[in-house]
């Protein structure tokens, strides 16, 4: 039984740092999403029921369709990535992860034209919407979620 | 007229003297091997002195009174419901007293606690614009603003006067 302990204080030492390992590496969705107003509305992608009331009651859409999207699990909190439409690029660079979230700074590209740049604290708990430009009839909005 | 037993028995104590000494004496059997008995018997005696020395109590009155009137307490009346009842009591207020001084501690900890988390939790709650810019030149009238919808946990960014876009940039 005492020749056990240091053996079992070994394997839970070993298990909890891989549990907050695999708890450090979070995974982060941004999205290039295409808001609109259909008269046969197309159920809304995966990513996006969480927050599903949310768009419908602030935007007054009833479609929400995903032109660009990128999934990129963040370990070090200094990772940068790139979701992309055909016309459109959402550049994301992580500078640094706190016990809140990942402070963020966000592009949006139109081509090569930057249209917006915002920094932005991310919350593990809260997800991020920005209303983009006017796109035909609907509105573009870029949606950032930790999952 | 004694017996031979209570002579006996007096000359093994010792106490015959005289004449009747002189009269038993002749009148045994086997002189040695009375003497013999005389000489176990007195060891005995002496044996059973040092060995059997009663404990001495200083108040043997007040303890045999003691126990007297117990005694008598206990034959008269029936055993009291009252004892039983006054054990299991006790144990009912001890168990009331740990639960209440659980409970304080428990609510001392809570309050301390959620003292200190609540200011952070609050900034961790929702997400947070710190800034944002638009390009002057692309969209000369664009307004920026932000709000934070508390009830659905969601930040938004919202922007005016962007420049719009024909719906062929909505391809994926």
């Amino acid at each position: 039984m005492v020749r056990s302990l240091p053996l079992f204080t070994a394997l839970i030492a070993l298990i909890m740092s891989a549990a907050s390992e695999l708890q450090g590496a979070e995974m982060v969705w941004s999205g290039l999403v295409i808001a609109q107003n259909a008269a046969q509305p197309q159920l809304i992608p995966p990513e996006l029921t969480r927050i599903e009331r949310p768009l419908k009651g602030l935007f007054g859409y009833n479609q929400f369709q995903v032109i660009g999207q990128s999934r990129k699990a963040l370990k070090t909190g200094q990772e940068d990535w790139l979701a992309t439409s055909k016309f459109f690029g959402l550049h994301v660079d992580a500078r640094g992860e706190s016990e809140a979230g990942y402070v963020l700074n966000l592009k949006l590209y139109k081509e090569k034209e930057l249209l917006l740049e915002t920094d932005a604290k991310l919350s593990k708990r809260s997800p991020l919407i920005i209303k983009g430009p006017q796109v035909g009839s609907g509105q573009l909005l870029l949606v950032l979620v930790v999952q | 007229m004694k017996t031979f037993e209570e002579k006996w028995t007096a000359w093994l104590d010792g106490q015959l003297s005289g004449l009747e000494l002189t009269q038993f004496e002749t009148s045994l059997p086997d002189k040695a091997a009375a003497e013999a008995e005389k000489a176990e018997a007195k060891k005995l005696g002496a044996l059973l002195k040092r060995e059997l020395v009663g404990s001495v109590l200083t108040n043997e009155d007040f303890f045999s009174h003691q126990l007297r009137e117990r005694i008598a307490r206990e034959s008269t009346q029936p055993p009291r419901e009252q004892d039983v009842k006054g054990s299991t009591s006790w144990t009912i207020r001890r168990l009331l007293w740990t639960g209440t001084a659980s409970l304080a501690v428990f609510l001392v900890f809570a309050v301390f606690v959620m003292r200190d988390k609540n200011p952070a939790e609050q900034s961790q709650y929702l997400s947070q614009i710190l800034n944002a810019r638009v390009d002057p030149v692309v969209s000369p009238n664009a307004t920026i603003s932000m709000f934070e919808a508390k009830e659905d946990r969601v930040t938004v960014l919202w922007t005016e006067g962007l420049q719009s876009l024909p719906a062929d940039y909505a391809a994926k």
